[in-house]
């Protein structure tokens, strides 16, 4: 299974839980976490539409109330997914506009927990992922190695050529490659291709 | 004085690379070279003639490891700021990734794979190369002389820093792929001390760009973006 890459920025204004927060998201198996601490909410907007981090984790109370559809708006930063890190009792109501809520003593699998939920669609189950691939893929790999476009290999194979991209989409995940030159060297370390075959484009 | 940061001026040097070895790359970045004894920041960066509050700021940043996201940028030497990324370019430009690559030719032929494999590394090591000496040449020729036309009073009508940070992407990533594709697909037999040193490199060198790219948009880029604020109202 492909483990989840996570941008995230802590927006909260004490040092002990922002860093605390930071280092227990290292923690998480299955996880990793690119942490950027923000302190100052002018930086918090440049930041969001400048460098566009999967997940805000943000103290719902700091800076009053912030609006989370408006600073998506605002930054241009749509599909931000959002957890208030709530550490008192706070109105339910004030929480609807985000994805989730850590709470001050969640332990490390109930983040992980709360983690997998936002990102549902992001995260593989174990059993529909193999690393292995199809037949049809190592055709396609081979094609794209020996140079061919998407549309000549769509014509070779009798596919469209949305199929040919959802299949190289696939292989880039399953290898965890996504240049042609490392589509290159797995195709010539697994023996798909002979040097021969590609002479040409070297 | 009071300092909020890990190191100050009275901080020793040694302990500064004790601290982080990362950070031995920074102090020769600078220009400072190595058997400083027991000399301190200050007393270093005067023997050196660097400007020690951003040698302090540059080290700080990087020895406090969780990138802070702020607004103190005062006291810095934008110019030595630049000395010290173009320093950092040239390092991977003209030794690093050179190294790098004789390496990894050498670890392909001690396994006893020449031939082809040799051929699709290489290709794509050297595309990578390209990739990474186009990215910094346009940093070196285009967006530093912009920055020093900026501090001379001349700023250009178009170009805004901005533009650079949106369109700055990482050089890392091409490089953990072929990291990853050693660790998962290369197939070896027996001892691999070779290959292990050129993964051990690979890592570091990954490890340096990220780092690099961070101080460039965390800490180059805010500067200059309080420059151009400033050159307005002026």
């Amino acid at each position: 299974m492909n483990d989840l890459n996570l941008k995230i920025a802590i927006a909260e204004p004490s040092v002990i839980v922002r860093s605390g927060l930071a280092v227990a998201l290292k923690r998480i198996p299955g996880i990793h976490a690119h942490t950027f601490e923000i302190s100052s909410q002018d930086f918090l907007a440049n930041y969001i539409k400048l460098h566009k981090p999967d997940l805000l984790i943000v103290n719902p109370l700091y800076w009053g109330s912030l609006d989370m559809g408006k600073l998506k708006d605002e930054t241009g930063h749509l599909t931000l997914r959002c957890i208030a890190l709530v550490n008192g009792t706070l109105d339910e109501n004030f929480l609807k506009q985000y994805d989730e809520k850590f709470l001050l003593y969640d332990n490390i699998d109930q983040l992980r927990l709360k983690l997998n939920k936002v990102f549902e669609s992001e995260t593989i189950t174990p059993d529909e992922e193999t690393d292995s691939l199809s037949v049809r893929e190592r055709e396609i790999l081979t094609c794209v190695v020996k140079g061919q476009t998407n549309k000549e290999i769509a014509q070779s194979l009798f596919l469209s050529t949305h199929t040919v991209i959802t299949h190289r989409r696939n292989i880039a995940r399953k290898l965890g490659i996504h240049s042609t030159a490392g589509l290159t060297i797995y195709a010539i370390v697994n023996k798909l291709i002979e040097l021969d075959d590609i002479k040409k484009d070297l | 004085m009071f300092s909020n940061h890990k190191f100050n001026e009275r901080s020793r040097m040694g302990e500064i690379i004790h601290e982080d070895t990362s950070l031995l790359l920074t102090i020769s970045r600078f220009g400072i070279s190595l058997g400083f004894g027991d000399k301190t920041v200050q007393e270093a960066c005067d023997a050196n003639e660097i400007h020690c509050k951003t040698f302090l700021a540059v080290v700080n940043f990087i020895a406090e490891g969780n990138v802070m996201v702020q607004e103190t940028y005062e006291h810095i030497s934008i110019e030595s700021v630049i000395n010290y990324l173009k320093n950092a370019h040239h390092y991977f430009l003209s030794y690093k990734l050179p190294s790098i690559r004789e390496k990894l030719i050498e670890a392909v032929e001690s396994s006893g794979q020449s031939g082809p494999y040799k051929v699709v590394f290489m290709k794509f090591f050297d595309e990578y190369f390209q990739e990474v000496r186009k990215h910094m040449d346009y940093e070196d020729k285009t967006v530093f002389p912009y920055v020093m036309r900026l501090l001379s009073g001349k700023p250009d009508k178009k170009y805004r820093i901005a533009y650079f940070e949106e369109h700055h992407s990482d050089v890392d990533s091409k490089l953990s792929e072929l990291k990853s594709i050693i660790v998962r697909y290369y197939p070896s037999k027996g001892q691999n001390y070779k290959m292990n040193d050129v993964l051990f490199d690979l890592y570091a060198c990954e490890k340096d760009l990220a780092l690099h790219n961070m101080i460039e948009d965390f800490f180059f880029v805010p500067v200059v973006e309080a420059i151009e604020e400033k050159s307005k109202k002026a």
